[in-house]
């Protein structure tokens, strides 16, 4: 299918380290490692923009009419349903099964045990698509480590789902001469065939090009960013505390909020909020780090606020207000969530999803817990500058070994599972099996205990539906995130390299590697902002600057991305 | 099997006792004739030897087997250190080696560059010597101190509380330790209560390497002390009589009778300890990196896991992991050397 992708990255990573002028390599056309750049013709990527080679090769979209959201998309927010289900009015969004019966194995990473194989969420979805999916569910926490090794065997399953975070190192050379090119099923109108692909929005397709090719189902989410500062809404009522809407309001909050000794602090680690309220580029992938200042490509940790961003998250642990165990950082043994829950601390940053999670979980048990997500602030109290994040994260790739026969069988499940929601499959993939998995009170599907064990994190795994928002049982946490979306995406830019899949030359990708964990020993007050400054401009002389080049090269070759 | 060294000091005077403990223990290999080497006499001819000990020699094949599959043959894989190694250009492991570039030292050259590597060697180092020192000697007052128990059922009490640890898994323990050492742990909030700050011991990068050898021994040190038991076991009775009797008081036995029984159990142990000096924990540390940072843990096992998982740079982590496996056999021959010195059987004899 796509043999010059393998053969066209040996030559050209022989020529990169035989030069260490890597600059000149990439301007030779030596490493064929941006996303649109066709991997069949080295020739063909001068003078030709992605967006120009790119559109032969997304699929055409067709948006959905099924469904109608409560709450459209605006400023790149997901479109949001606060209304109650109605289980009879489900719309079917697949009229005709489109399996062949076919068998496929699926890795997935999983969050939590998976169950067995033959229970009867798997059984009820393999039913509706019409294909025996067989799940490999690795540990989503350690799944970096089993993927190599997967990957590196000749036993690769017939899909893989890799998220874009575990795509370090070598695994992106290994998604391109591994997974096939879905190009001839999907691309232009082909897509069409699959209704419910066709309606996932273009920016997650164009993320989904590797190596040249259309290789990733994606999984589309809001580019907004997705890390809320939440608070415990309960307690700042109760205390009457404010919202803080400066750098130094929070401050002055937090030392108010702390109460060592009644075991109380007033919030964890906030260094990525204080990323977001400095105006620092987003740190969830490499290339969204750089951004254009004064006609020059400047990185994240190159910039002033970076610093200030760290010395402001320093103060907060050195005055004594950031709970202990953040000082753990990933060595927590028990879960922050638990701990925020349990007032020990008043406000954390987290994803968008611990918003509903959280107080799903504490519903019961606690009913007085009350989670919200507070606007990010700007540090000096005028609005953020916020910068988006990438509009796909998770990918499901099929294996070139597959048969033409298995890659269809897979593309019939991901077009059940970005069933949108509203739809019979939607609910079938989300919730489960009505009766068996979850029962519909007063308009509210509530999964009980089978469901909560079986309808887990798998089927989604494969597609998703474009960003979707709705928690019939805690409307009003729906609204809340879709609308807290809405504000923040009014502050959020593109950056030059959003939406854009691209792989860094890896001996240069690794010099920044150690940046984060840098910045932890600086806010716990191991090292010096000074070490920091340091560590950049041995940065930059180890090969940041060529980096640099190479991403001007990119930049210059095919524009700033789109929007 | 010792009487080829000579006893050098007083305390070895009395050495039969070392005798039973010492083959007991530091059994060389299975296959060697318990006459095998005579003095200047020579040997039985090959022939004659391979006779009389094939039944032994097949006895050994599986495990031989076993060690050249899982052993030997991955050393092989090292030929990485070498190379730009990508092992996904192809479904076969070997295939990928055979089809990445080779790059000569040049991984070797940069790991002498990088000053994480150096940083991690001196962490490595550090941790061998305190765990050496703070470690080492406890398994031994421990045998010792059970030894002395007579008691049979306070005994066996003491020693299950004392192996119980070593059965936890690493995270058990940390999260043992954080829950009552952290930040937020109950002595921490107890101090508080009173007055003073709380404690920083699990996440001060300072005295980090104190925390890891306390919790290696609040884990391991009972089931260190099993080897110690079995030699101090294995000590005639009669001995201590006969010490008894000439009028030497409890010190005096420990000293001339125990002490000396248990001597070439611990140069073994030194030994073994010391040709695995690079190697301090590798779980143990990982489950803590992100606490102290990795100026403060890292270690070669865990620089290793970084480089080579993490940020699958699989030719340099090899080369890392060959640097230290070279190093790690001069230790051990230099270890072995000065146990062969002092007299004792070290871990294998010339």
């Amino acid at each position: 299918m796509t043999p010059n992708a393998s053969t066209s990255s040996g030559p050209s990573r022989r020529s990169f380290l035989a030069s260490t002028a890597v600059a000149t390599a990439a301007v030779a056309g030596g490493m064929p490692l941006l996303a649109a750049c066709g991997g069949a013709d080295g020739s063909s990527r001068e003078g030709t923009t992605s967006s120009k080679d790119a559109k032969d090769i997304l699929p055409a979209f067709v948006a959905g009419s099924v469904v109608t959201p409560d709450i459209a998309s605006k400023n790149g927010s997901a479109v949001g349903f606060t209304g109650k289900l109605d289980l009879a009015g489900l719309k079917t969004s697949v009229p005709k099964k489109l399996g062949k019966g076919g068998k496929v194995t699926v890795m997935a990473p999983f969050w939590g045990s998976p169950p067995k194989g033959d229970n009867a969420y798997y059984t009820a979805m393999n039913d509706l698509i019409g294909v025996d999916v067989a799940w490999q569910n690795q540990d989503g926490n350690t799944y970096d480590q089993k993927l190599g090794a997967v990957l590196a065997s000749s036993d690769v399953p017939d899909v893989v789902v890799i998220p874009g975070w575990n795509m370090g190192g070598k695994i992106p050379s290994a998604i391109t001469s591994k997974f096939a090119d879905l190009g001839p099923y999907l691309s232009g109108d082909k897509v069409k065939e699959y209704p419910n692909l066709a309606a996932i929005p273009t920016d997650a397709w164009q993320r989904s090009i590797f190596g040249g090719k259309l290789r990733g189902l994606p999984m589309p989410a809001s580019y907004v960013t997705n890390i809320v500062p939440y608070y415990r809404k309960d307690v700042f009522d109760e205390e009457g505390y404010d919202i803080p809407a400066s750098a130094d309001e929070f401050m002055a909050l937090a030392k108010d909020a702390t109460n060592a000794k009644a075991k109380r602090w007033a919030c964890g680690d906030m260094k990525w909020t204080a990323f977001n309220a400095f105006g620092v580029p987003s740190g969830q992938e490499k290339p969204l780090g750089w951004i254009e200042e004064g006609g020059k490509l400047v990185y994240r940790a190159e910039l002033e606020q970076y610093l200030e961003a760290l010395e402001w998250t320093r103060k907060l642990f050195a005055a004594g207000v950031v709970h202990p165990d953040f000082k753990l950082g990933k060595s927590q043994a028990t879960d922050p969530g638990t701990k925020f829950a349990a007032g020990e601390f008043l406000i954390y940053n987290n994803d968008i999803s611990s918003w509903y999670g959280l107080t799903a979980a504490q519903a019961t048990q606690n009913p007085d817990f009350e989670i919200w997500g507070m606007d990010i602030f700007g540090h000096d109290g005028g609005d953020p500058t916020l910068y988006a994040t990438q509009p796909a994260n998770i990918f499901a790739f099929v294996s070139k070994k597959a048969s033409e026969a298995v890659v269809r069988d897979t593309l019939a499940v991901a077009n059940v599972t970005a069933a949108p929601y509203g739809t019979k499959e939607f609910m079938l993939t989300n919730y489960g099996v009505e009766g068996t998995h979850y029962s519909v009170e007063d308009g509210v599907p509530v999964k009980n205990d089978t469901g909560n064990n079986h309808v887990v994190n798998a089927y989604v795994m494969v597609a998703s539906p474009a960003p979707t928002i709705a928690h019939p049982d805690f409307a009003n946490i729906a609204k809340g995130q879709v609308e807290w979306q809405q504000r923040m995406g009014a502050f959020t830019r593109k950056t030059p390299f959003y939406g854009m899949q691209i792989t860094e030359p890896s001996r240069l990708t690794s010099l920044s590697n150690d940046f984060e964990q840098l910045e932890d020993d600086i806010v716990r007050g191991h090292k010096k902002i000074g070490d920091m400054q340091q560590a950049v401009s041995d940065w930059k002389s180890k090969g940041g600057d060529k980096l640099r080049d190479w991403y001007r090269k990119i930049l210059d070759e095919n524009g700033p991305a789109a929007g | 099997m010792s009487h080829s060294t000579v006893p050098r000091s007083k305390a070895e005077a009395t050495k039969p006792v070392e005798e039973p403990a010492a083959s007991g223990d530091a059994a060389g290999p299975p296959d060697a004739p318990p006459r095998g080497k005579q003095g200047k006499r020579g040997k039985p001819s090959l022939r004659l030897r391979y006779r009389r000990d094939r039944v032994l020699l097949l006895m050994t094949l599986p495990a031989v087997a076993l060690v050249l599959v899982f052993n030997y043959l991955p050393i092989l894989g090292n030929v990485v250190a070498f190379q730009d190694y990508d092992p996904y250009i192809s479904d076969n492991g070997v295939v990928s080696i055979l089809n990445s570039p080779l790059v000569g030292l040049e991984n070797f050259q940069r790991i002498m560059e990088d000053s994480a590597f150096w940083n991690a060697l001196k962490n490595t180092l550090v941790l061998f010597f305190l765990q050496l020192v703070l470690f080492f000697p406890i398994p031994v007052l421990l045998a010792l101190l059970i030894n002395s128990v007579i008691r049979p059922r306070v005994r066996a009490v003491a020693q299950a509380i004392l192996y119980l640890p070593h059965f936890f898994s690493w995270v058990l323990v940390i999260a043992v330790f954080q829950q009552l050492l952290g930040g937020a742990g109950i002595f921490s909030q107890l101090l508080r209560q009173n007055g003073h700050d709380g404690l920083e011991v699990m996440t001060n990068p300072d005295t980090f390497m104190f925390l890891l050898t306390a919790q290696s021994v609040w884990k391991d040190a009972g089931w260190g002390i099993i080897v110690f038991l079995a030699a101090l076991a294995s000590v005639s009775p009669d001995l201590y009589e006969a010490a008894a009797m000439d009028g030497a008081g409890r010190r005096r036995r420990m000293w001339h009778v125990t002490l000396p029984a248990l001597r070439p159990v611990i140069a073994l142990l030194l030994v073994l300890r010391v040709g695995d000096a690079l190697t301090v924990g590798f779980e143990q540390i990982l489950l803590q990196r992100d606490a102290v940072g990795p100026g403060a843990s890292e270690v070669l096992d865990t620089f290793v896991w970084w480089n080579g998982v993490r940020n699958q740079d699989f030719g340099y982590a090899a080369a890392a992991g060959l640097i230290k496996g070279v190093v790690s056999l001069g230790l051990v021959l230099a270890a072995n050397k000065v146990a062969h010195l002092m007299g004792e059987q070290g871990v294998y004899k010339k």
